[in-house]
């Protein structure tokens, strides 16, 4: 009897193949509605370019925010013991699974309700319809993620290399900060970058918090979202397009950095 | 105020305890001299990384003292002790070059860019290794690795180096060059040294004194000698196999080496010349009451001196000049009729003598 290609190979192979086929004909749909040179009219209008500058401003700073955040907590999680460890680690890991329009509408009541949320207002940090909202719900939604990559980069690395840096005269900040954070440079490029990602297309939660405004808290989705919603296709295109480019780049050099990711 | 203490102490811990879960430290008392090469001897687990960890402050103990040089460290910080450390997987820093590695603990102390390079170059020189200067250390061997490892801990001129199994990583060729190395780097320089292991080859070649941990306790501290020849416990005797370990000098003619033990004469066809460790198994040494006559190039008489019944196997001691420990069945021991005091040949093939 002759050697034939296995039915499990065919088998397996056809499903991711038709499985591509589908994701690539969703993208190619939107990318080719319209006529190239529509396309980027639409870009170059005022409304889109005021959601391309929103969406770049919050989302990079909500991803300087989550690393700023996530390398301390990720260094605890990673590297002590302390009294409620396991359950301090699933509640900050519960934004994972959360929905994001359920944490919109929690930043809503803490901000919108609370006197806490009245005191900020009072002294000038309005985060219930203003770009600020958006922000802080790109944090809540992805800090989590943040955590999560960071701290398994951290876990990879021997606390010994702290602890030789320490014998040859640094104190424990200078330690982490010239041995453990500089080895983690690509788990912190890839977490960030995607983190970054996420950012750009955080959708329910800023809606809730942020609330989809024309010319004030729209972004690339908000802005998908409101043009979808009374028929002008072409602007809707337009951002749904730039995001799709903003996915396919970052993912790329995701994976650049998440394939060189070393453990030591 | 030399008299009211030991002056010459560098390194004394007093009734130090250490719980970390899985390992720990109990109720370590132990001083070592300045200068000193000092072993810390002991099987897997036995608690011999968290006391020198302790020694170096990564860790603060549970209770107990630790003094550096006279003076009270059990609350200083690491690097504030002058204490350096080279681990068994050398944790060299990956993102830095084998020069940025070096330099490390010296810029850390402010020092002179020049006066990092001029000494980076001097220790570099002394390991032979100052070729490796601008690569990674990803792309070393174990040996460079070790080298490097080890200048990087010596170029701050701390007062105590600490070594955590430095040789057990590496292939015995490379174990054997780097072991005569440490030798060579301690006797050069003089920095006390505090060297952790689990065989006992090493620690008799190299150890002024040995101190031998289990389960968290020192259970003995001595020179290799008194700790191999009169092990104060059955782990230390059943852990270091009481094997016959003794020290000589070594001369080769005609492809063996000729091992001069105290007045007596060991043929061994491993080949190497100098001051040599040398040890023989116990069951590969032949017993008898009148001469022997085999091919084996060792042969020496004397008096049996002890005799213990380890259940099927007998273990003797046959002083020859030298005391000899010297295996055999139990059937044996009874066909032969011996007896402490019976006077008998020993013999054992040049090929049984392992020189290290």
């Amino acid at each position: 009897m002759l050697i034939k290609e296995s039915t499990l190979k065919i088998v397996t192979i056809s499903v991711t193949l038709l499985l591509a086929i589908f994701i690539l004909s969703l993208l190619s749909g939107i990318v080719t509605h319209t006529s190239l040179q529509s396309l980027l009219a639409s870009i170059a209008s005022k409304e889109i370019r005021f959601a391309i500058k929103l969406s770049l401003i919050t989302s990079v700073i909500s991803t300087l925010m989550c690393i700023a955040v996530a390398i301390p907590a990720a260094y605890a999680l990673a590297r002590y013991d302390f009294f409620g460890k396991t359950l301090i680690q699933t509640i900050v890991d519960l934004p994972l699974a959360l929905p994001p329009i359920v944490a919109g509408v929690g930043l809503l009541l803490i901000f919108g309700t609370t006197s806490f949320g009245a005191w900020l207002s009072s002294s000038g940090l309005k985060f219930v319809f203003t770009p600020y909202g958006i922000i802080i719900a790109q944090f809540t939604v992805n800090i989590s993620f943040m955590l999560l990559i960071m701290r398994s980069t951290f876990e990879g690395i021997s606390p010994r290399y702290e602890y030789v840096a320490q014998t040859l005269g640094c104190n424990p900040v200078q330690a982490f900060l010239q041995t453990t954070l500089p080895m983690s440079k690509n788990g912190l490029i890839a977490g960030g970058i995607i983190t970054w990602c996420k950012g750009i297309g955080e959708f329910g939660a800023a809606l809730m918090l942020a609330g989809a405004i024309r010319m004030r808290t729209e972004t690339l989705p908000i802005s998908l979202y409101l043009n979808m919603s009374c028929g002008d296709l072409d602007l809707a295109m337009a951002a749904a397009t730039i995001m799709i480019i903003i996915s396919v780049v970052s993912l790329y050099i995701f994976e650049l950095y998440a394939r060189h990711t070393q453990l030591y | 105020m030399p008299g009211i203490l030991n002056y010459t102490n560098m390194i004394r811990i007093e009734n130090v305890s250490k719980d970390l879960g899985e390992f720990k430290l109990n109720d370590a008392t132990l001083q070592i001299d300045e200068g000193e090469y000092f072993i810390i001897l002991g099987p897997t687990g036995a608690g011999k990384t968290i006391l020198i960890e302790t020694i170096a402050g990564i860790y603060r103990p549970d209770s107990g003292r630790v003094f550096l040089d006279k003076t009270d460290v059990t609350n200083v910080l690491p690097k504030d002790r002058q204490i350096s450390m080279v681990y068994q997987d050398y944790m060299l820093f990956p993102h830095l070059t084998v020069e940025g590695n070096i330099g490390f603990g010296l810029r850390q102390k402010k020092v002179d860019k020049s006066e990092i390079k001029a000494k980076t170059n001097e220790i570099t020189d002394l390991l032979g290794i100052s070729h490796l200067l601008g690569r990674y250390p990803g792309t070393l061997s174990g040996g460079e690795k070790q080298r490097i490892a080890i200048a990087r801990a010596v170029v701050t001129e701390p007062k105590v180096l600490l070594l955590d199994e430095p040789l057990s990583a590496l292939d015995s060729r490379t174990t054997e060059r780097l072991s005569a190395e440490l030798a060579r780097i301690h006797k050069l320089m003089g920095t006390t040294t505090i060297h952790v292991t689990h065989s006992f080859e090493e620690a008799f070649a190299l150890g002024d004194r040995i101190a031998v941990m289990c389960g968290g306790r020192i259970i003995q501290v001595g020179t290799p000698d008194e700790v191999f020849r009169r092990p104060n416990s059955k782990f230390i005797a059943d852990f270091v196999g009481v094997a016959n370990l003794f020290r000589g000098r070594s001369v080769v003619h005609d492809d063996i080496s000729e091992v001069r033990i105290d007045g007596i004469s060991v043929v061994s066809s491993t080949v190497a010349s100098g001051d040599v460790s040398v040890s023989i198994r116990p069951e590969d040494i032949l017993i008898s009451k009148r001469e022997i006559d085999s091919s084996a190039r060792n042969s020496f008489s004397g008096e049996i001196t002890e005799v213990k019944d380890m259940g099927g196997i007998v273990r003797t001691v046959v002083d020859v000049g030298l005391p000899f420990v010297v295996a055999l069945t139990k059937r044996s021991y009874e066909d032969l009729r011996l007896a402490p005091g019976t006077r008998v040949c020993i013999a054992f093939k040049a090929s049984g003598v392992h020189i290290f």
